[in-house]
C-alpha cells in the first residue's frame, strides 16, 4: 500500500472523490461521479505525478440500482496500480464518455460491456455487439436476466422468463432482484 | 386421406426462391467503423476465414479486405466459443467458480484458476501456507513452459513448418502428464483452492519432474535450433507486424508482447505475489516488436521458467497445502482484484462480494482479447499469408477471448 499514492490523490482531486481514498492490500481504490469521470481520468492518464498510461481492465457492473463502469489502471513510472469507480449510472438508459481517446485498447472492453449490460460509451467508434449475435435483444448480465436455475433456488418467485428482452423497465419487480447497496 | 408429400426440387412447379434469400443479406453497418469497413473501393474484396480455420486457434472468424493480395482491413467476428462464464460464476459459489475459470484458456489453465483465487483470497484475508505457494510457483512454471512450447509449435505450424509441433508437444505431453499425475486431469487442472492447493506433492509427480529437468534445457535448446537458424522462418517473421512501446501501452497489451516491444512489464517483478520476490529470475526484453521478437522473449522465458522451478525445488519448505477455513465462504462486502502474470499476460479477475456465498459480480480479464484488437492494425498493407504469421506471433487462445 503506498501512502504517498493515496494523499497525492485526495491533494489533486480532493473534492471530486465520493469517498475517501481506500487502500487494501497492494489495491488503491476511487470514487468519481459521472461527470467528473472524463476529467478525473484525464488528469490520471496525462499528469506527471499519476502516469496511469495502463488500462489493465475495463468492465461495467450492475449493482441491481444502478450501473457502474470500473477501470483498473496501473502507473507507468511509480508500478502503483489504481481502481476507479464510476458510480451512478442510470439503469435505463446507462451512458458514459467512452476512454479509447486515451487508451484506444478499451474499445474492445467497451463493446463488451456494451453487449453485456446496454452500458452506451459515447465517442467509441465501433459500439456494436461483440459476443453476442447482432439481432440479440437482451444483456445478459444484468442482474434482471435470469439463468434457467434460478427457480430452483428462490421457489416464491416462481419460474421466470429467462431471457428479458430490451429496456429493464419491463423487468421484474424489485423484490426479487439480487441487489448488493453496499457495492 | 392424403398424405403431404414434400415438394421435390425436381418438380417443375416449386418455384426455387430467389437467389438473394439463398445467402445471409450483407450486414446493415452499426456503427462508423462497421460502415468504413463495409465500403469497397475500386479493386477490394471480401475474403472469409474462418471460424474453422486452422491457423486461428480456436473458433474465430475474421473478414479480410483485400486489394489483390494486399490485406486492406480486418474484422474479427468473436462470440462463438461465448459461454457466458461471468454469469456462471455469479450462481455458482465460490468453490464452485473457479472450476468454471478453468477451461477459459486449455493451454494454460493454471493461471485462469490463479488470478481468482488470488482475488477471493484478498476477499476473505487468507494466508496461504508457505508450502502452497511454492507448489502454486512451481505449477505456474511448468504450465508456462507448457504453453510456451505448444506456441512454438503452433507459430511454426501456421508458417508451414510441420516438423517443430512435433518435438513441441513432447515436451508438452511430459508436463502435462506430470501434471495430470499431481492433479488428476490433464488440461483442467482444478487444483488450486482458496487457501492452498488441492494435494500435496506425490512421489509420481516428483519423480517424473526429476527425470524431465535433468534433460529439459537440452531438449528445449535442440528444439531452438530447429526454428531459430530457419532461414525461412526468420525472413517471414522479422520486421514483420511491427508494435512500438508507445502503441502497445496504449492499446493495453500485457505480457511477452509488450516485453518484445521493449518495455520490462513483468507483474512477477512489479507486483508481486506469492513467492516470486524471493526467487531470482530476468525478465527478458527485445526492442524490435516484430513478429519474430514476440516469439524471441517466449523462448527466453522458458530458460527462466526452468530457473525458477530448480530455486524452488531447492527452497521447498515442508508443512500444509491448505489454510484452515470453513467450508462455507461469505467473505465480508467488498471489492479485490486479483492478476497474475501468464504466458500470455496480465490474467486479471474484479470480484465483488457483497456478503453471501455467491460472488456478487466477477468480471475475468483475458490477454487474448485485448491482443486480438491488435491483428487489425499490424496486419494492413501486409499479405494474407502474413495474416496468420502476425496473429500466431500475438499467442491468442479463444477460449479465453470468448468467455
Amino acid at each position: 500500500m503506498d501512502r504517498r499514492l493515496a494523499a497525492l490523490l485526495q491533494e489533486k482531486f480532493g473534492d471530486r472523490l465520493l469517498t475517501p481514498v481506500r487502500q487494501r492490500y497492494d489495491e488503491s481504490e476511487i470514487r468519481v461521479a459521472l461527470a467528473d469521470a472524463t476529467d478525473t481520468l484525464r488528469t490520471l492518464h496525462d499528469d506527471p505525478a499519476f502516469r496511469f498510461e495502463m488500462l489493465i481492465d475495463l468492465c461495467g457492473v450492475d449493482t441491481g440500482e444502478e450501473m457502474q463502469v470500473v477501470y483498473h489502471l496501473s502507473s507507468s513510472t511509480s508500478g502503483d496500480w489504481l481502481r476507479v469507480i464510476v458510480p451512478g449510472l442510470d439503469r435505463t438508459a446507462p451512458r458514459i464518455a467512452s476512454a479509447t481517446f486515451m487508451w484506444p485498447g478499451a474499445e474492445w472492453m467497451e463493446r463488451e460491456a456494451y453487449d453485456m449490460f446496454g452500458i452506451i460509451f459515447e465517442g467509441n467508434r465501433d459500439l456494436r455487439r461483440i459476443y453476442m449475435p447482432d439481432d440479440y435483444r437482451s444483456y445478459p448480465l444484468r442482474k434482471d436476466f435470469y439463468l434457467a436455475d434460478d427457480a430452483s433456488r428462490s421457489p416464491a418467485a416462481g419460474v421466470r422468463n429467462m431471457e428479458r428482452a430490451g429496456t429493464p423497465a419491463d423487468a421484474t419487480a424489485a423484490t426479487t432482484l439480487r441487489k448488493s447497496p453496499g457495492v | 386421406m392424403t398424405q403431404q408429400m414434400r415438394p421435390s426440387l425436381d418438380d417443375p412447379r416449386v418455384a426455387i426462391p430467389a437467389e438473394s434469400s439463398w445467402y445471409e443479406p450483407a450486414p446493415i453497418p452499426q456503427t462508423e467503423r462497421q460502415a468504413e469497413f463495409l465500403t469497397l473501393r475500386e479493386g477490394e474484396m471480401f475474403v472469409n476465414m474462418g471460424p474453422q480455420h486452422p491457423s486461428t486457434h480456436g473458433v474465430l472468424r475474421v473478414i479480410i479486405k483485400v486489394n489483390g493480395e494486399k490485406v486492406v482491413d480486418l474484422d474479427p467476428v468473436l462470440g462463438y466459443l461465448h459461454r457466458g462464464v461471468e454469469k456462471l460464476c455469479e450462481n455458482a459459489d465460490y468453490h464452485q467458480a473457479i472450476c468454471y475459470t478453468d477451461p477459459l484458456e486449455y493451454v494454460a489453465s493454471l493461471f485462469c484458476e490463479a488470478a481468482p483465487v488470488a482475488a477471493f483470497e484478498k476477499l476473505m484475508d487468507v494466508d496461504v501456507p508457505r508450502r502452497a505457494q511454492y507448489i502454486r510457483v512451481l505449477t505456474m512454471e511448468l504450465n508456462r513452459i507448457a504453453s510456451h512450447t505448444l506456441f512454438q509449435g503452433w507459430m511454426a505450424l501456421d508458417l508451414g513448418g510441420i516438423t517443430p509441433i512435433l518435438w513441441a508437444f513432447i515436451e508438452r505431453d511430459e508436463i502435462v502428464d506430470m501434471l495430470a499425475a499431481l492433479t488428476g486431469q490433464k488440461l483442467l487442472y482444478n487444483y488450486y483452492r482458496i487457501g492452498g492447493v488441492n494435494g500435496d506433492l506425490n512421489h509420481e509427480f516428483m519423480s517424473r519432474l526429476g527425470t524431465w529437468m535433468s534433460r529439459a534445457a537440452a531438449q528445449i535448446d535442440s528444439n531452438l535450433a530447429l526454428i531459430n537458424e530457419n532461414e525461412i522462418f526468420v525472413r517471414r517473421t522479422r520486421g514483420l507486424g511491427v508494435l512500438d512501446a508507445k502503441t502497445a501501452l496504449k492499446m493495453g497489451v500485457t505480457g511477452p508482447n509488450l516485453r518484445a516491444s521493449g518495455v520490462p512489464f513483468d507483474l512477477r517483478r512489479d507486483r508481486p505475489y506469492l513467492v516470486y520476490p524471493e526467487l531470482e529470475f530476468d525478465v527478458p526484453t527485445r526492442d524490435e516488436g516484430d513478429s519474430l521478437a514476440r516469439y524471441l522473449v517466449r523462448m527466453d522465458e522458458i530458460k527462466q521458467s526452468i530457473r525458477i522451478i530448480d530455486q524452488v525445488l531447492h527452497e521447498m519448505p515442508d508443512g500444509p497445502v491448505m489454510a484452515k477455513l470453513p467450508r462455507l465462504l461469505r467473505p465480508r462486502p467488498g471489492r479485490a482484484f486479483g492478476a497474475v502474470e501468464g504466458p500470455r499476460g496480465v490474467y486479471g479477475t474484479y470480484a465483488i462480494s457483497d456478503g453471501t456465498d455467491q460472488p456478487f459480480r466477477m468480471r475475468i480479464h483475458d490477454p487474448s482479447f485485448v491482443h486480438l484488437q491488435l491483428v487489425g492494425p499490424l496486419t494492413k498493407g501486409n499479405l494474407i499469408a502474413d495474416t496468420m504469421a502476425v496473429m500466431a506471433s500475438l499467442d491468442p487462445v479463444m477460449g479465453g477471448v470468448d468467455k
